[in-house]
């Protein structure tokens, strides 16, 4: 009576057991984000449909020390990307001094970088961006501050990265801007937004990159 | 009976005008606390330390005691390099033209008296003058 008692137990204890591992397998994965497509193909004389997630498309712009930059440049690399510009005098502080924050948090490892778009790169010239990237105590490549044709700017912004940029002669500062920080894997797919004038936003992007740097472990 | 009711009522109005300034005080400090929020901490930050080289801090510099430069630097903005303690800045702050006197004389008593060394309040008449002779800073 007393041993099988205590086998119903052992049982009940495995049974605990597998549920654990089971739970431990699915881990957290991020959503992959923004308008998806779906095309139909033939593999093996069978009909399959294949989702098409957004994907940042190849880009060419001029980073602060005035070097041609391309989607080369986070080959390999999970990175995080916003917009500003340097004389915005509402939120774009704000979200610099959260940036440093991611910045600080990640610095040195070869798998991140932060691309920051400017807004204005009429004004935003290479030598802006460096004079404003050095006063924020950012040195190196890590962090790149991007310029370039306006419009293709504002497209990659509007279209590929979720986040609204667009002149505004009403606005404080002529633009507005979402405040958004936007993470994109190694696949180039977004796979999160985060509110880059909040602590709470800030801090769960930190999170959601050791996440996602984990997928990339196995 | 008469003239004891005289002295006390002196009394009282002394106090009460003690009293009066000290909550005008209060008042621009929370009046202006929520305007430093809005239109100044987002560079200058919360605790008027600025931020790193791009943005000077206002917390223990010299310029907090020149009410008429303060008052007309926060309506018109600012261009050109400082030097402010020790360091030297020269980014432009923009102009706040939709701030009204009485919203720039609420900012200037509370980073006067959060920052600086002020006990008090900084009267409207102050800014008014101030803002009717201001040069370019």
């Amino acid at each position: 009576m007393r041993t099988s008692n205590r086998i119903q137990h052992l049982y009940t204890f495995f049974f605990v057991l597998l549920l654990a591992g089971i739970a431990g397998c699915q881990e957290r994965r991020l959503p992959i984000l923004g308008e998806r497509d779906w095309v139909k193909k033939t593999v093996d004389g069978k009909e399959v449909v294949d989702t098409i997630y957004n994907a940042i498309p190849a880009f060419s712009f001029v980073n602060q020390e005035g070097e041609t930059v391309t989607e080369k440049v986070v080959e390999g690399k999970i990175y995080v990307s916003d917009f500003f510009f340097t004389t915005c005098p509402t939120i774009c502080p704000i979200m610099k001094r959260q940036m440093v924050k991611v910045y600080n948090e990640y610095k040195n490892n070869p798998e991140v970088m932060i691309l920051s778009h400017s807004i204005d790169p009429e004004h935003d010239t290479p030598q802006v961006l460096k004079k404003f990237a050095t006063d924020l105590g950012v040195t190196g490549t890590q962090w790149q501050f991007l310029t370039g044709s306006k419009e293709k700017i504002y497209e990659i912004g509007q279209k590929n990265y979720l986040s609204t940029a667009k002149e505004d002669k009403t606005a404080d500062g002529g633009y507005i801007h979402s405040g958004a920080f936007i993470l994109v894997d190694k696949e180039k797919h977004v796979r999160g937004m985060y509110d880059g004038t909040t602590e709470e936003g800030t801090q769960k992007l930190i999170a959601d990159m050791k996440t996602l740097l984990e997928e990339y472990k196995k | 009976m008469y003239k004891s009711a005289i002295f006390i009522l002196t009394l009282i109005s002394f106090s009460s005008c003690k009293s009066a300034s000290e909550l005008k005080s209060e008042q621009y400090f929370v009046e202006g606390y929520q305007l430093y929020t809005t239109n100044c901490a987002n560079c200058h930050q919360a605790d008027g330390k600025g931020m790193s080289n791009l943005y000077p801090p206002l917390a223990n510099t010299p310029i907090l005691s020149d009410k008429a430069a303060i008052a007309c630097i926060i309506k018109n903005g600012m261009k050109g390099t400082i030097l402010v303690n020790g360091k030297e800045f020269n980014r432009p702050m923009p102009a706040n033209p939709k701030l009204t006197e009485i919203e720039i004389a609420e900012i200037v008593s509370y980073v006067g008296m959060k920052f600086g060394k002020d006990s008090l309040y900084t009267p409207i008449e102050v800014v008014q003058q101030a803002l009717a002779n201001c040069k370019q800073y």
